[in-house]
């Protein structure tokens, strides 16, 4: 019997969904999802129409004031 | 109640109005359909200019038509196997467009990496579509994988009213390849625990 590790477990479902709409995994995704696109700086993607550091440009400008 | 479960439903309070205007007033549901993908047109020639938040509420018009034509349809009792397809092609002609509309924007500015991301991720939204269709004409359901067409639109709404439509293309084209791999993989198994194909 070949064991699987839970990170390994994690991934392929994560990889192979077969879970529905307003389940808890589908929530964890679409947060996973919101969390790239809105806290990725703009900046590390190359984006053509925005620009700076977004989100972790305004921590990291923070933190270093403080 | 899931957080998705429960923005779905808190949406569906003014659609439920307005299925019910359209029942009221007998609008053909391939009548709405139509009209969604030329309002989808027009989504995407906002986004070919540049002009995120105008197309983000444009998006958001049309796909109350794209979403409520079906449920149109089920209320005037007209569900037809033509209706079905009608709906899928248009469905893939919206997609495309406000693809295109994108690679336009991405064009003029010289941005040739953003052009081929966008390009990438168009091909396996219509290629996850595709392999479901053709799936299902060889096994019973094929419904795996995420990166379906509810998520695109929302994903491109929320690129558009938010300006991260760089993020959202990566998004879309990642997802979606792996939507894609996750049905061929899946088809594969269900005809292989099938047993073995009758020789013609």
């Amino acid at each position: 019997m070949k064991t699987v590790t839970l990170p390994a477990r994690i991934l392929w479902s994560a990889f192979f969904w077969t879970y529905e709409r307003a389940t808890w995994q589908y929530d964890v995704m679409v947060v996973a999802i919101l969390a790239f696109v809105w806290l990725t700086p703009p900046d590390w993607l190359g984006d053509p129409m925005a620009s700076g550091n977004g989100p972790v440009g305004w921590v990291m400008a923070m933190l270093n004031a403080g | 109640m899931t957080l998705t479960g429960l923005i779905g439903q808190v949406c569906m309070l003014p659609l439920r109005a307005i299925i019910a205007a359209c029942v009221a007033l007998r609008i053909h549901p391939n009548i709405l359909t139509f009209v969604g993908v030329l309002i989808n047109v027009a989504a995407a020639v906002a986004l070919g200019q540049a002009l995120f938040i105008t197309a983000g509420f444009i998006m958001i018009v049309a796909n109350i038509f794209d979403f409520i034509d079906g449920k149109v349809a089920r209320e005037l009792h007209a569900e037809t196997k033509f209706g079905g397809f009608w709906d899928s092609v248009i469905d893939r002609f919206s997609d495309i467009a406000l693809f295109l509309g994108l690679i336009y924007l991405y064009s003029t500015r010289g941005r040739t990496d953003y052009v081929m991301v966008t390009a990438i991720a168009m091909m396996f939204a219509i290629m996850t579509s595709y392999t479901r269709a053709r799936a299902e004409s060889l096994i019973a359901k094929c419904k795996v994988g995420f990166m379906e067409r509810p998520e695109r639109i929302v994903l491109f709404m929320i690129g558009a009213f938010t300006n991260r439509m760089a993020a959202v293309m990566w998004v879309i084209g990642v997802l979606s390849v792996f939507t894609v791999a996750d049905r061929i993989i899946y088809t594969y198994r269900e005809l292989r625990d099938a047993g073995p194909e009758p020789v013609a």
